[in-house]
């Protein structure tokens, strides 16, 4: 009895202890903070000190087995670790080659010839070769996980030197380079991942098993490397040693998987993180004024938009191309973007806003209540209309929910007449598989790209995949259906610009998408960062960022 | 009875303050044309996330809509929910539980072991099923709500025309030759539904909580319907402007203490061994 009365005693006094530990250790790290980061120069992994960077973001982590990535965030672990051949530098809407020294397409544009730059090694002191490129490519393309459809166009792939890679295509692929810069073309060191179960062969699906070892280490080029990934929790990297480029003055990168906004914004304003990727509009408002932090607003490639079924027996009114016209008059562009939240930009048509051919950003005066009634009346719907307006309750586009939208368009639509009743279901509860199906008539929905080129895009055209779910056949405007191989066949970047432009002069007022917004994203960091980013392809491209 | 609420109004603080609550929630659903200052749903894209002020005494939410208005429109939509159900997931669980328990033997198992298979299922998760199957709309949330809420008052029923059905003036209806079903209208169900008219009173607060809590889900009523449980939703991501989620919720919790309290007093009045000297 006795003993466990001193036992239980013991133990009150050790969480006391703790409890006291903790809270000194906060108080010291706040003040830490408030003397500015320069003050400590320690090792530590926690808050804003030295040479380490800590970056918030949300979770969804599946994996980082670059053969696997296809979620938002992974690719920013991803491109710290490894190279591809192509990439995205800052807001190019172009790929440069990164570990391509030239490349070029055949006269049929179905064979590309790219050359590597010399003296790359791994991060485990290996000499990258051409075999390294084929053994990536090809693994991703036969694991059949989600990334792999960017494979598709590639047939097989010649190594005839060590400097050499050959791509052979089924088809032409403007979209290839763009294709190659995506995480899951990293360039692995085939040598290690080989020993860890990894494996390139047409079975690569039911034999590969370096997924693992993946997930808890890095194998590439990269400037780091991947030292522990805590699931849902935290991800550490450190400097790669063997790093064959000139790096950055960060030494390390802490990633604490920490979505929500409000907490993103206290660790920032408390200096515990120095970069935030998923603040909102709200929370951006909180942290003005606040010293040492500063914050972007930026595009992203996300779009929302609302979709008239083109079928008279599923659309009914908004079936018809006036109205159609008149609804894309009636919507309030500005006042959509102001829901989207600040940053966001309203696109011509459904080719967005940084991509290469794009042409511009819808005027604000495009409104024009008088005219779209016009137009309505002209359709033979002097009055108006009820409609049925679907949305799904349970998504949202970079943080707003889609019901958001479908309440605006409600209320711009009321304006000339057109009464919109709104169904909102749950993407499981019907609504996926009858917008999967093109059974809606009149919806909002939202679009995020694959991989950054415009081609992604190209499902918009009628006959193509979204554009059949708004029941738009290839026959119904068999011109704007052909652009679709042309873009595909434009290898010149030019060339695929003017396609691109030609695409969006025909849907800025008819057809049945209209884009409402594109959405911003929204990141704050601390200022004694130089060249902190948000890009569509990488989330953050930490090989930007140095050390004031 | 009379006597004895007058007696309670003066005595049962709390008891008052619930009707008083009730009552005003419902007077402000009934005349929110007049007592709402703005359209519910009108959105000025101007005025939004504006704080709380003279003109606009809740403040303005996401698109400009006057909070005040919304909550006061609100409660048709929450209170009208909250009581539909409850009075018809009370009148089935009574009839039910009624003739389960009067019945007795084989069928009494049969309808009684159906009744917990629903009760069973985790509630919430089953009206989310059902709301998900129809669809959602104000009419399907509250069928999936009865369909929830309809076995507690059947078991209660059923437990309490046990022992009524013993007594003797049961009996000597049965020797009169009163038919079963006359039994069961004329001296069972009137002697048994006090218990039941307690529960339905506590219950309201409840259904309102459900009901908003599928709202919250996005399975209640269809935007901008200004129904409580959404905008609490809806207002929940402007973590820093209090007044878009805390006045509907301030609504739901006023709402469901009163009922609660009513449903107490109740009680205290109809249960004799509870009821207290005044």
């Amino acid at each position: 009895m006795m003993k466990k009365k001193f036992l239980a005693g013991a133990l009150v006094a050790v969480m006391a202890l703790g409890l006291a530990a903790c809270g000194g250790s906060g108080s010291a790290k706040s003040e830490s903070g408030a003397e500015t980061a320069a003050a400590a120069e320690g090792g530590s992994t926690l808050g804003s000190n030295g040479s380490t960077v800590v970056v918030a973001v949300e979770s969804g982590f599946s994996t980082l087995d670059p053969g696997y990535v296809y979620e938002k965030y992974p690719p920013l672990v991803v491109n710290a670790c490894y190279e591809t051949l192509f990439k995205f530098n800052g807001k190019d809407d172009a790929p440069q080659p990164s570990l391509a020294d030239s490349y070029e397409f055949s006269e049929d544009n179905k064979t590309l010839t790219v050359k590597l730059k010399d003296g790359i090694t791994f991060a485990s002191g290996n000499t990258m070769t051409s075999a390294d490129v084929a053994f990536s490519i090809m693994r991703c393309k036969n694991l059949k996980g989600s990334p792999s459809f960017m494979c598709d166009t590639i047939d097989s792939i010649d190594t005839p030197d060590d400097k050499t890679v050959v791509f052979h295509l089924n088809t032409p692929d403007s979209g290839i380079l763009a294709k190659l810069t995506y995480a899951s073309m990293s360039v692995l060191d085939s040598k290690v991942v080989k020993e860890n179960g990894g494996t390139d062969a047409a079975d690569a699906s039911t034999k590969d098993t370096a997924q693992t070892y993946l997930n808890s280490t890095s194998a590439g080029s990269g400037m780091y490397v991947l030292t522990s990934y805590t699931k849902d929790e935290e991800i550490v990297l450190d400097k790669n040693p063997n790093y064959w480029g000139t790096a950055t003055n960060v030494d390390k990168y802490v990633i604490k998987l920490q979505g929500d906004a409000n907490s993103q914004m206290m660790m920032l304003s408390q200096g515990d993180v120095d970069v935030a990727m998923n603040l909102t509009d709200d929370t951006m408002a909180e942290l003005d004024g606040t010293e040492g932090v500063a914050t972007i607003n930026t595009p992203t490639k996300s779009i929302g938009f609302l979709m008239m079924n083109m079928d008279k027996n599923i659309g009914g009114p908004v079936a018809d191309p006036k109205v159609q016209q008149a609804i894309r008059k009636a919507i309030d562009y500005p006042g959509m973007r102001t829901i989207s939240g600040s940053g966001s930009v309203t696109p011509n048509s459904f080719i967005q806003v940084g991509f290469l051919g794009n042409s511009g950003e819808r005027p604000d005066d495009y409104r024009n209540v008088d005219e779209a009634k016009q137009l309505l009346a002209d359709a033979g719907y002097p009055d108006g209309f009820d409609i049925n307006l679907d949305v799904v309750s349970d998504l949202s586009l970079e943080g707003v929910a889609m019901t958001d939208f479908a309440q605006k368009v409600k209320d711009d639509l009321a304006e000339v007449g057109i009464n919109c009743n709104i169904v909102s279901r749950a993407w499981d509860g019907g609504y996926g598989e009858d917008y999967r199906d093109g059974k809606l008539g009149f919806t909002v929905m939202y679009w995020g790209t694959d991989y950054n080129d415009p081609n992604v895009q190209l499902p918009f055209l009628p006959g193509q995949e979204v554009g059949l779910r708004a029941g738009w056949t290839a026959d119904m405007d068999p011109e704007l259906a052909a652009l679709n191989d042309k873009t595909l066949n434009a290898t010149d970047n030019d060339a695929r610009a003017a396609v691109l432009k030609e695409i969006q002069d025909k849907t800025y007022e008819n057809g049945p998408f209209i884009v409402l917004t594109q959405a911003p994203a929204h990141v704050g960091y601390n200022t004694r960062l130089d060249g902190v980013n948000f890009s569509d392809p990488y989330a953050l491209d930490v090989t930007l960022i140095n050390i004031k | 009875m009379g006597r004895a609420l007058k007696k309670m109004f003066k005595r049962n603080y709390l008891f008052t303050a619930g009707v008083i609550i009730c009552v005003f929630w419902i007077v402000m659903a009934i005349i929110a044309p007049i007592a709402a200052p703005y359209d519910p749903v009108a959105q000025d894209m101007t005025m939004r996330l504006q704080a709380p002020s003279a003109a606009h005494l809740f403040g303005t939410d996401n698109f400009g809509r006057d909070v005040f208005s919304r909550v006061i429109y609100g409660g048709r939509y929450s209170l009208l929910a909250g009581l539909i159900t409850v009075v018809l997931a009370a009148a089935i669980g009574t009839f039910y539980g009624a003739i389960a328990g009067y019945v007795g033997g084989k069928a009494d198992n049969i309808m009684m072991r159906f009744s917990e298979m629903i009760m069973s299922f985790p509630s919430l998760i089953l009206a989310m099923l059902i709301n998900a199957v129809l669809g959602s709309s104000l009419f399907n949330t509250m069928f999936a709500l009865v369909i929830v809420a309809w076995p507690s008052y059947a078991r209660l029923m059923r437990s309490v025309v046990l022992s009524v059905r013993e007594n003797e003036y049961v009996t000597a209806s049965e020797a009169l030759g009163a038919s079963r079903s006359r039994i069961l209208l004329r001296e069972i169900i009137p002697n048994s539904i006090n218990s039941v008219l307690i529960m339905a009173t506590t219950d309201i607060g409840n259904q309102i909580l459900m009901f908003s809590t599928l709202s919250f889900l996005g399975l209640g009523s269809a935007p901008p319907t200004p129904e409580w449980g959404m905008m609490v939703s809806e207002g929940v991501k402007f973590f820093n402007k209090f007044w878009i989620a805390g006045f509907p919720g301030l609504a739901i919790f006023t709402m469901a203490v009163g009922a609660n309290f009513i449903g107490d007093g109740l009680r205290d009045l109809l249960d004799p061994r509870l009821r207290k000297e005044f």
